[in-house]
């Protein structure tokens, strides 16, 4: 299937994140392999792969956190590279593989997001309040966010996310080391995001997850685009893991060997 | 199934345990047998020197001895007391929580733990060095002198094990917590720091041959347990043999106070519980409130603010960041006192030129400013802050802190100097420098960026290229230094009369050059972000 045909637009509208042509070389290594998507407005997008396959890389270079070796990536219209502010303002993110500033508080780093993103003050405390509340993190009072746990980080880094309430949200493994009590209550927050008109991708290597939260599915490997499409498109009538191993090639049984088991 | 009836365990497993371990030291990988030959080299140099030292005491003059046995036996008590705080698992052997699944009898295990930690490279070096006690005991009080010493040495080496014992149980669980550890960090920096300016004053001290109020502090000493065994015997030459059992008492108690309190922690150590999480307070007031120190109250609350609040938590909260900022302010005031304290009081250099280092130093503290981010400048990026924001808000929180040390330390050398008519116009060329060298680390901090390593991972390291991007910062500080040159040459040169004049001049120069290179590099910094990013990323 050609990535450039799936341009199934929900609203009639332009889509919220669009990528062409994306290419990124790290010395010998191609990373990324030339990726053309389209993220339609009020999708709930999963982007899979396996371990390696440029999910990070390709996020990344979609939200302006990695220059691309070639390539655009447009948020809600607008040139992520050549217009970033109001690419950025549109845009919410939340990183894996990057820090945050942790040696704030969790309200404190709120606060210096919303203060970043040129939020009024009273807004940022209005907003925090319920964020805090809403993801149980408002009993951790002073703490630093370095002395958090893995699943309390991904809640803050969330909270940090949707604080400017941005149109579309690019999140790269959000339910990694997550807990399956955290995990329901962000999966039902990004639901809420999405009804209300907002859009989300994600990356994962979850398929339980994705199959039962997504509109759309792409999968990549190697770097490439290897299938996409609404979820049921994806699947064909058959299980999403039989279809992701089968994509993605590799060795899923053992044969012979390992008798002594 | 009936449980085995146990023996009582002897104390000795304890100690060959120790023994047994101190001999697989010499075995198995050739790392561990070099660290062990070491240490074992270290603590026969300290054990000689301790000897050597102690045993001299005895020989020379009565009051020097008396300090020298007070201050000396302070110092090794002290030792074992901050050692183990600062290298926590050195002596891993005998760490409690591995006791933790055996039956054992709380007493037995102390008794056990107490013996095992005397058997050791620092236990058997420190009872050689008490040996040395027992030479001077005897040169100055005869045999009699020789038994108290040798009676106050032991004492004092078991309150040195039990308290050192004490101190890494009583302790462990905040041991292992991150804020002891940073706290730990900071008192490593203080105490690197303050080598220079402790030495400067001994050697002051020294020179002024005035020997009267330290005596005093020894005397004092003298009835504490940190040296009361160890100047029990002068109490025998002195003709005050009552003052012996008294003195020895001291001690013997607090070993007895520091045993039984060692007993009660053991057990918490042994569960390696760390307590409830420090500040769950709930935070009163508004999160943006919560972010922006007083200080930054009047100015709008937008990215400036955002960016100069949270530096300045970060001077305060980040290890790193925070024995950086320590030796440079400890360095700034110490270099200015050396250049003008020269002995034979001869003039020694202007005082324009003295304080140049401290104000350039004071600034090059940002030449990597984005390095200690690391990755989380990625926050930054995605909100778009344009770069003169970035690097003027970060200025300005470095500014709130060494502003007020400049101002302190410049005003200070000038008067105890007695050079207050040099105040304000070397007031001006601080300004002038202090803004040039912000300038100029502003540029070398987007331009030459490289990560720097969480002190907490020994196995990160930056590589070499890392250390010659650091020597980089020297250069800047000379660039600094010459850029805000016109300053220096008018300090110098103008009249009294023109002092003022060279203040203004100062400023607007240290301040025209902040706003004009931010303004430069901040544009260059909005195209580059990405690859800035990059190059704070460290590797793995």
């Amino acid at each position: 299937m050609e990535a450039g045909s799936v341009n199934v637009v929900l609203d009639g509208t332009q889509p919220a994140l669009a990528l062409r042509g994306l290419v990124k070389r790290f010395d010998a290594k191609l990373a990324v392999a030339g990726v053309d998507l389209d993220v339609p407005t009020g999708s709930f997008y999963g982007l899979l792969g396996p371990n390696g396959a440029g999910k990070t890389t390709c996020l990344s270079m979609a939200v302006g956190l990695l220059r691309p070796s070639q390539g655009r990536a447009h948020v809600l219209g607008h040139d992520v590279w050549t217009d970033p502010v109001e690419a950025k303002r549109r845009l919410g993110v939340l990183p894996d593989s990057v820090r945050m500033f942790d040696r704030l508080s969790g309200p404190e780093l709120l606060a210096y997001q919303g203060l970043l993103r040129g939020m009024p003050p009273a807004q940022i405390d209005a907003r925090s309040r319920e964020l805090l509340d809403v993801l149980g993190l408002a009993d951790a009072g002073r703490t630093l966010v370095v002395d958090y746990s893995a699943g309390m980080k991904k809640k803050i880094g969330l909270a940090c996310a949707l604080l400017h309430a941005p149109r579309l949200l690019v999140l790269d493994e959000p339910f990694e080391s997550v807990d399956p009590v955290a995990g329901s209550l962000i999966r039902d927050i990004l639901h809420r995001y999405v009804e209300g008109g907002g859009t989300v991708i994600f990356s994962s290597h979850v398929m339980e997850v994705v199959e039962k939260i997504c509109s759309h599915v792409a999968i990549l490997a190697d770097g490439r685009i290897k299938a996409v499409g609404t979820l049921n498109e994806v699947r064909a009538g058959r299980d999403l893991e039989d279809v992701f191993v089968q994509v993605v090639g590799g060795r899923v049984a053992t044969g012979e060997e390992l008798t002594w088991l | 199934m009936a449980v085995i009836p146990s023996r009582p365990v002897s104390i000795t497993v304890f100690v060959r345990l120790k023994l047994r371990m101190l001999g697989h030291g010499l075995r198995g990988e050739r790392r561990r047998v070099i660290a062990f030959a070491i240490s074992l080299g270290v603590g026969l140099w300290l054990a000689v020197t301790g000897f050597v030292l102690f045993g001299v005491s005895g020989a020379v003059r009565h009051d020097i001895g008396y300090l020298m046995a007070a201050f000396g036996g302070a110092a090794l008590v002290l030792g074992w007391l901050l050692l183990p705080l600062l290298f926590f698992g050195v002596d891993e052997t005998l760490d409690p929580a591995r006791f933790a699944l055996l039956p054992l009898p709380r007493r037995t295990l102390a008794a056990g733990m107490l013996a095992g930690a005397m058997v050791g490279v620092p236990g058997l070096a420190t009872a050689l060095a008490m040996l040395g006690l027992a030479v001077a005991g005897g040169l100055r009080a005869g045999p009699a002198g020789a038994g108290v010493a040798l009676l106050g040495g032991g004492l004092n080496l078991l309150l040195c094990i039990v308290l050192s014992r004490a101190v890494t149980s009583g302790f462990a669980a905040m041991l292992r917590s991150r804020r002891v550890r940073d706290l730990a960090g900071v008192v490593i920096a203080l105490l690197a720091a303050s080598m220079g300016p402790l030495q400067l004053v001994i050697s002051s001290m020294v020179g002024h041959a005035s020997l009267a109020p330290v005596l005093r502090v020894a005397r004092v000493l003298g009835w504490t347990p940190l040296a009361a065994g160890f100047v029990a015997p002068y109490d025998l030459a002195d003709g005050r043999p009552l003052a012996v059992p008294v003195r020895l008492g001291i001690v013997a108690v607090t070993v007895a106070l520091l045993a039984w309190w060692w007993a009660v922690t053991l057990e918490s150590a042994m569960l390696g519980a760390a307590g409830a999480p420090a500040g769950s307070r709930p935070v009163r007031g508004g999160v943006v409130r919560a972010l922006l120190p007083a200080v930054l109250r009047p100015v709008r609350a937008g990215q400036f603010a955002a960016i100069a609040a949270r530096e300045l938590r970060y001077w305060s909260r980040d290890p790193r960041r925070r024995s950086s900022l320590i030796s440079i302010i400890v360095g700034g005031a110490v270099v200015p006192v050396a250049l003008r304290l020269t002995p034979g009081h001869s003039p020694g250099v202007p005082l324009p030129l003295a304080v140049a280092f401290t104000s350039v130093a004071g600034a090059a503290i940002l030449a990597n400013q984005f390095g200690f981010d690391g990755t989380a400048y990625a926050a930054h990026l995605l909100a778009a802050v344009p770069g003169r924001v970035e690097l003027r808000g970060r200025a300005a929180a470095l500014s709130v802190i060494m502003v007020p040390v400049l101002l302190v330390i410049v005003v200070a050398v000038a008067v105890f100097g007695d050079e207050d008519g040099q105040l304000v116009p070397t007031l001006g060329t601080a300004a002038a420098m202090y803004g040039a060298s912000i300038a100029v680390a502003s540029v070398l901090s987007v331009l030459i960026a490289y990560p720097v390593p969480d002190t907490r991972n020994a196995f990160a390291s930056a590589g070499g290229s890392a250390s010659a991007k650091g020597l980089l910062a020297f250069v800047g500080m000379v660039v600094a230094v010459v850029s805000a040159s016109p300053v220096l040459a008018a300090a110098l040169v103008l009249p009294g009369a023109l002092a003022w004049v060279v203040l203004a001049a100062g400023l607007a120069w240290g301040l025209g050059l902040v706003l004009v290179t931010t303004r430069l590099v901040g544009d260059e910094l909005d195209r580059r972000g990405p690859e800035l990013l990059a190059a704070v990323t460290l590797r793995v």
